[in-house]
């Protein structure tokens, strides 16, 4: 493992990890009670794309000097100040680096492979299957010319209610890409940070009832040697990532790589949207905790500034102005 | 009230700078539902109150126009969490302090706006960024 810290604008630190691929032996952790230790802080933000670039076929992995020359391109920080292009809709934000939100100014764990999804052989999701397609343009279509009716019209994530990024599985997201692992005997707690807590029994229990829905699924955890192996069913009908259907089946596997990473493996099991299941992999960096709070509804000025700009808009086009 | 300036003429200027190339990321809510892409904004103000929060943080400036009338704005940025990680909190923004703000306003017409380039009004960067301006 290569491990360097980049000093950025003084007090932003930027940490790469570049991780070999599940070629180190898992650590013979153990918490006190006799479980295999996965518990920590760790950044789930990676320089690995979910599916691989078509052109690379079923090249699996990069050189080291190739990842770590990506990596390096991917993570140069902005020079000077950021590019405007004034008056346009691409100009309306706020500047993540002003923020320390951009990803070179946070820690990143990265490893050779060229995509996190690793079967099918190709790197890439399975094709979408008939259901999946009726059922996006259904939603399409329902929400088409009534997108701003009311907040029921928003987005998930608009609505503070869930980011795709922190459902199972959890992806590395856009920032504030961190999770946090703890355990206590029988229950292993996994939380993104901007996501709500899931707190799994590993004692191998039943999965719900179907007829429960949850915006994270249900999930019922067990271990397979240094392995956590969680199985994750019951998800909400509203909360479809890519498309998914409220009949998606995740399996997390979650192993203990060495002191400071973790590797997040999963299987995604969904034969109303996929033509075949579909599996990924990418490792965890520890990073130093807390998890800060993200508490995103109760500070959501901007759900109903967006509903009162566009009644603004409509009083306006009624009025003729 | 301190000398603060709030200029209509630089406000206007501001569809007429220079056109470049630009990225962006993708965040909780696209910000162009929320704020108007031809309702630029350019003011220095007085920090009242700074929040934080999330999704988005929000910090709120009374502004002074050239007729001396005073308007109270609040300005969106981005989530504070990173900001948090790294020691930084609503009072490294002492209130008072003046902050210049170069955003947009909200569609709404209210006075809310996106910071898009924030800076203290010495020049001196916001945070982890912004643009040093000759004063």
């Amino acid at each position: 493992m290569i491990r360097r810290t980049i000093e950025i604008m003084g007090a932003v630190a930027v940490a790469v990890v570049l991780v070999a691929p599940s070629t180190l032996a898992a650590q013979s952790q153990r918490t006190a009670w006799g479980d295999p230790d996965i518990s920590g802080y760790f950044t789930t933000s990676s320089v690995v794309p979910l599916e691989r670039p078509r052109e690379l076929g079923e090249q699996e992995f990069y050189s080291p000097e190739e990842a770590a020359a990506r990596a390096a391109a991917r993570l140069a920080p902005r020079e000077g100040p950021p590019e405007r292009d004034r008056g346009t809709r691409s100009d309306v934000h706020y500047d993540f680096d002003q923020f320390g939100l951009s990803q070179f100014q946070n820690e990143v764990a990265t490893n050779t492979r060229t995509s996190i999804v690793t079967d099918p052989p190709n790197g890439r999701l399975p094709e979408s299957v008939d259901a999946a397609v009726e059922r996006r343009e259904a939603r399409n279509e329902a929400r088409r010319g009534h997108e701003f009716d009311g907040p029921e019209n928003r987005s998930l994530t608009e609505r503070c209610i869930v980011w795709s990024s922190t459902l199972p599985p959890i992806l590395p997201g856009g920032y504030n890409s961190n999770m946090q692992i703890f355990q206590s005997p029988g229950y292993v707690m996994i939380q993104a940070e901007m996501g709500d807590p899931r707190i799994i029994p590993t004692d191998g229990g039943e999965h719900a009832a179907g007829n429960l829905q949850q915006w994270n699924g249900v999930s019922v955890g067990r271990w397979e040697g240094e392995t956590l192996v969680v199985e994750t069913t019951n998800f909400h009908e509203q909360a479809a990532w890519r498309g998914s259907s409220k009949n998606m089946k995740v399996t997390e596997r979650i192993t203990r790589i060495d002191d400071s990473t973790v590797e997040y493996g999963f299987t995604v099991d969904d034969a109303e949207t996929w033509s075949a299941p579909w599996s990924g992999v990418y490792p965890l960096a520890a990073i130093d905790g807390p998890l800060y709070e993200y508490a995103c509804h109760e500070g959501n000025y901007g759900i109903a500034n967006i509903l009162s700009g566009q009644r603004a808009e409509e009083a306006r086009q009624a009025s003729g102005q | 009230m301190r000398g603060i300036r709030f200029s209509m003429a630089v406000l206007l200027s501001c569809g007429l700078l220079s056109m470049v190339a630009t990225t962006s990321t993708s965040a909780h809510h696209a910000f162009a539902t929320e704020f108007d892409a031809e309702r630029p904004i350019e003011f220095t103000g007085t920090v009242t109150r700074v929040e934080l929060i999330n999704p988005h943080s929000w910090i709120h400036l009374d502004v002074e126009s050239d007729d001396g009338t005073v308007t109270s704005w609040m300005v969106e940025g981005g989530s504070p969490n990173a900001l948090l990680r790294r020691g930084i909190d609503r009072n490294t923004i002492p209130i008072g302090a003046e902050l210049y703000v170069d955003g947009y306003g909200s569609r709404d017409g209210e006075n809310k706006a996106v910071g898009v380039d924030m800076s203290f009004a010495d020049g001196s960067p916001l945070f982890f960024g912004g643009t040093q301006r000759d004063n």
